[in-house]
């Protein structure tokens, strides 16, 4: 017994914070799963949005706070929303079958399932390709920069090196909101 | 008077010895040997245990004495005595309060959505009792110090929204969904004002830690001034702007109108008793000091003293005074304002509070800019004095009276 | 031009009145009118009312008004009264009740049977504190509680004591006048009887 706990806390649990990130990385991925797997739609949108905190979460046991916090801000706060309020705007019944448009492309399940198979590893491919061979995403992976003050840089670089695309992307989302107010309007009209 | 401000920070540092003695002393009466890194680590957890333990009872004290006394100031409002049976004056009506809620029965409606039902609780809870974690108590009393603790408090503030959904949802009634949709929109539209008022006190503080912000207005200009942010024009205009941006996200009234009980039963709580609702009600309490608590951070100088003569009074006893100012206020505002319809509240969040809240951020700017003197002063006061009027005399002013008043459907 | 807004700022000056001008108004004339109810007791006005109950004259026994007539018991809505006729020990029927019962958990306090009693006998009371955990044994009241005196009466609802006291006596001197005449119209009749009897009957001779 005494030598039992001896050799218990003789372990390292000193190393043990290290492995913190394994709780939400795991979260995220059952969540995720949970996601594509359930049929209530609300209950997916929830798994996701599960997902979603695990995400920011994961970020956050990894050091980057800001991106972390803003992850949750963003996603959690307003992506979430919106998914739930078009679930909820949109009368299930709709959703059937029968108006399915990709129903004529609809081939027999075993093929279903490999088409979808290759179109997740084209994309993990795709993304695996990015980490990699990014000259930026190498860049990041710098431990004493990334410490250094996150938001900061990240607020030095949106207004000096991408400053063009921040700008863009803002006109883009304000032609888009404006558009939505139209559609609306004209909605309320007829 | 120097001890009475370490008292909370000394406490700490007792539990700490005391812990590390007794560990120290287990150890050697039993013959096992800790390994070097085990007693700090063992520390660590500790410290953050006292830590978690004292906002957890600070709050909870916090929650019963306002559970009482925001109905016996309500009731004074009214001209009425308010709770004052149980106990002296009616002090121990949160224990009457708390037996009550822990003795009723848990209903759940057969058509709920039992998990997410079960679920909601705490996911309103969770967020509510991590938001005080980074708001700065008192010189050095920061429980969790955070270079981006402003974002952290709306990142966390956004997962109340969905608690409040998933309530709604799950209850399977309609009353629960509208009051839901409602607490939502609601949350969504005057969350942009609130962190563009945040915003604006971190610009001019240039950080977003709230230690850094509360610092950024220490000093006193003339002598006797405090430099809060909210002696400034713009830091007025925002601080006010954040004051009723934290009233509808704590659905405090007038905006109250998820809960509106004259038209939805009780909003998202409808379905919710005993236990459940005891806790909703509780993230919405704990929810409320936490925003008043950034408030005080933004605004109105945290722990600083408001003069100087005064700066013998420990800094945690000025920030909870004026935490205890602001949550008197909110009682004053709800004894006053009816509740809002729900086409003011939108109009009200979008065309008032959005546009005021960018005119504050020029004038931050401004004012930052031109110097901080009396010029400065003169042009932020204008930039937003002058949508102020514009937007009150244009917007918010009935300028028709009640003879070329149209009534479509009665005629 | 009013200034956006002051009407906030006016509406937050009336309850910030109201809040400081309840602590210090001490004699609560103005505000915290809340009566507290336990320890004060409201002054009922004179035409308050909760539950009948039975008047008698001096003594319970013999004083009672009440004739065991049944009006009440028939014009009662609710049928909360409950009258049983007393007999002697022959068996005959007296004009009083032997049993009188009223389930006030069923009364619902409308007066009627004051209104149709002809004998001044059913009148309301004004207790209200009648709370009772048991709804059968406590709250159907009998004979005995329900009798109350005169004197009561005309401590609870003195006016209409006073108008009530002034029927019952006008009546009583009216029945004594009316009796009065009656014997006094039977002695003339009577006198009359004997003049005229004297006339007719011829003076017997011996």
């Amino acid at each position: 017994m005494h030598d039992l706990f001896q050799r218990l806390i003789s372990l390292p649990w000193d190393q043990a914070p290290q492995w913190f990130f394994l709780f939400p990385a795991l979260l995220m991925l059952l969540a995720a799963a949970a996601a594509v797997m359930l049929r209530n739609l609300i209950h997916c949108a929830l798994c996701l949005t599960l997902s979603f905190i695990a995400l920011g979460v994961l970020f956050i046991a990894l050091g980057a706070e800001f991106v972390g916090f803003v992850q949750l801000l963003v996603y959690v706060g307003a992506v979430t929303m919106l998914i739930l309020f078009a679930i909820l705007l949109t009368p299930a019944s709709e959703v059937a079958a029968s108006n399915n448009p990709f129903r004529s492309f609809q081939l027999s399940k075993a093929l279903n399932a490999v088409a979808g198979g290759a179109v997740a590893m084209l994309v993990l491919a795709g993304l695996l390709a990015a980490i990699f061979f990014s000259p930026h995403a190498q860049a990041a992976v710098n431990p004493a920069k990334a410490a250094t003050a996150p938001a900061a840089a990240i607020g030095e670089n949106l207004l000096n090196h991408t400053l063009l695309p921040l700008q863009g992307t803002a006109i883009l989302l304000t032609a888009a909101l404006i558009g939505a107010a139209l559609l609306a309007k004209e909605d309320k009209r007829s | 008077m120097h001890f009475l401000e370490n008292l909370p920070l000394a406490t700490k540092k007792f539990i700490l010895d005391l812990v590390k003695g007794a560990c120290g002393w287990l150890c050697t009466k039993l013959g096992i040997a800790l390994p070097p890194w085990a007693m700090p680590l063992l520390l660590t957890l500790v410290s953050i245990l006292v830590v978690i333990v004292a906002i957890i009872a600070v709050y909870m004290v916090m929650f019963a004495l306002m559970s009482v006394a925001e109905r016996k100031i309500l009731a004074r409002m009214q001209n009425r005595y308010g709770p004052n049976r149980a106990g002296w004056f009616g002090i121990l009506q949160p224990v009457a309060d708390g037996i009550k809620m822990l003795t009723k029965e848990d209903l759940v409606p057969r058509g709920a959505d039992k998990i997410v039902h079960f679920l909601a609780p705490i996911a309103m809870v969770a967020p509510a009792l991590m938001l005080p974690a980074i708001i700065p108590y008192g010189t050095g009393m920061v429980p969790v110090e955070l270079s981006a603790g402003i974002l952290y408090f709306f990142a966390l503030g956004a997962g109340t929204e969905l608690a409040v959904f998933m309530a709604g949802w799950s209850s399977n009634n309609k009353y629960s969904v509208m009051g839901a949709m409602r607490a939502i929109a609601q949350m969504i539209s005057y969350e942009l004002p609130l962190v563009m008022s945040a915003v604006i006190a971190a610009l001019v503080a240039g950080t977003l830690s709230p230690t850094g912000i509360v610092e950024a207005q220490g000093g006193y200009s003339l002598g006797f001034i405090p430099n809060w942010f909210v002696f400034t024009p713009w830091g007025f205009v925002a601080c006010l702007l954040f004051y009723i941006g934290a009233l509808a996200e704590s659905n405090r009234c007038p905006f109250d109108l998820p809960e509106g009980e004259s038209e939805l039963v009780a909003g998202h709580l409808t379905e919710y008793s005993g236990f459940k609702y005891a806790i909703f009600f509780m993230a919405e309490y704990v929810g409320m000091f936490a925003i008043n608590g950034l408030l005080v951070t933004l605004f109105l100088g945290g722990y600083k003293a408001p003069c100087p003569f005064l700066e013998w009074i420990p800094s945690w006893c000025w920030f909870f005074a004026k935490l205890a100012l602001l949550a008197f206020s909110m009682v004053w505002v709800r004894a006053t304002l009816p509740r809002f319809r729900i086409d003011q509240m939108m109009q009200f969040a979008w065309k008032f509070m959005l546009p005021m809240s960018f005119a504050a951020l020029i004038a931050a700017a401004v004012w930052y800019y031109a110097g901080r003197g009396p010029l400065a002063w003169g042009l932020s006061a204008l930039i937003v004095g002058i949508p102020y009027l514009a937007l009150g005399h244009f917007c918010f002013t009935r300028h028709h009276t009640a003879d070329n008043r149209r009534y479509l459907y009665s005629e | 031009m009013n200034l956006p807004g002051s009407g906030i700022l006016k509406g937050m000056a009336v309850t910030a009145v109201n809040f400081i001008g309840s602590f210090l108004d001490r004699a609560h004339a103005k505000r915290l009118i809340t009566e507290q109810y336990p320890e004060e007791r409201p002054t009922l006005v004179e035409t308050s009312r909760s539950f009948p109950f039975l008047v008698f004259d001096g003594d319970p026994e013999k004083g009672i008004r009440c004739t065991a007539c049944k009006i009440c018991e028939k014009e009662c809505p609710p049928q909360c009264i409950f009258i049983v006729k007393d007999k002697d020990a022959n068996g005959k029927p007296i004009l009083r009740p032997q049993i009188f019962d009223i389930d006030i958990s069923v009364c619902m306090g409308c007066q009627i049977c004051v209104e149709v009693c002809p004998f001044e006998s059913i009148r309301m009371d004004n207790i209200y504190e009648v709370s009772a955990y048991d709804r059968f044994e406590t709250l159907v009241l009998h004979k005995e509680q329900l009798l109350k005196s005169n004197v009561y009466y005309r401590q609870i609802h003195p006016t209409e004591a006073a108008q009530t006291d002034a029927r019952i006596e006008a009546a009583r001197v009216k029945k004594a006048a009316a009796a009065k005449a009656a014997a006094e119209k039977a002695a003339a009749a009577k006198a009359a009887a004997a003049a005229k009897a004297a006339e007719t009957q011829p003076e017997p001779t011996a």
